[in-house]
């Protein structure tokens, strides 16, 4: 069974993934409806930033991956050379 | 036709649509704001899968299960296997 602690990040993972949802909409799909003038825009970004952050979150998350596969497949390649 | 084709043609029509609204190729009467939608549009799907993804992932962790018959049926089966392989003379280390 997933232990307390499992269903704590679980749900939470669901919640921010939620969270990050209702924020992007708001920011990409109501905010151009919205006066220029009005306060809401106060809580968001210029709208580049919608696409830039993301790009740039992407890279990082993929490089991350890629270096760290990397890595433990060459840490493999050191350990079969050494025995 | 394989997935990779179908993958491709499906990802083609949707930024072809994308970059005809985008860059005006074709007349359209969207109004400025919608414009603006439509120009974070690919990006709006990349999230809006990342989120699900995390979502799933999240939702599958906090409702993990074991499945303890299943174990005492695959001991049970190994146990027959084993007396079986035994009786056909072959022997365990």
């Amino acid at each position: 069974m997933a232990t307390g602690s499992d269903q704590a990040v679980g749900m939470g993972m669901v919640a921010l993934s939620a969270l990050i949802f209702t924020y992007y909409t708001i920011w990409t799909v109501v905010l151009p409806f919205v006066d220029d003038d009005h306060i809401v825009h106060q809580y968001f970004l210029p709208r580049p930033y919608a696409v830039i952050i993301p790009t740039v979150a992407g890279v990082v998350a993929l490089s991350a991956i890629g270096s760290f596969f990397g890595y433990v497949m060459l840490q493999d390649k050191m350990k079969k050379k050494a025995k | 036709m394989t997935k990779l084709l179908q993958w491709l043609l499906g990802v083609g029509l949707l930024l072809g649509t994308w970059a005809c609204l985008v860059w005006d190729l074709v007349p359209t009467q969207l109004t400025p704001q919608w414009k603006e939608v439509v120009w974070v549009a690919p990006m709006y799907l990349l999230m809006s899968f990342a989120c699900y993804s995390l979502a799933t992932i999240g939702y599958r962790v906090a409702t993990f299960n074991d499945c303890e018959d299943a174990a005492k049926e695959l001991q049970q089966e190994i146990e027959e296997a084993r007396r079986d392989l035994a009786k056909k003379g072959l022997k365990f280390s």
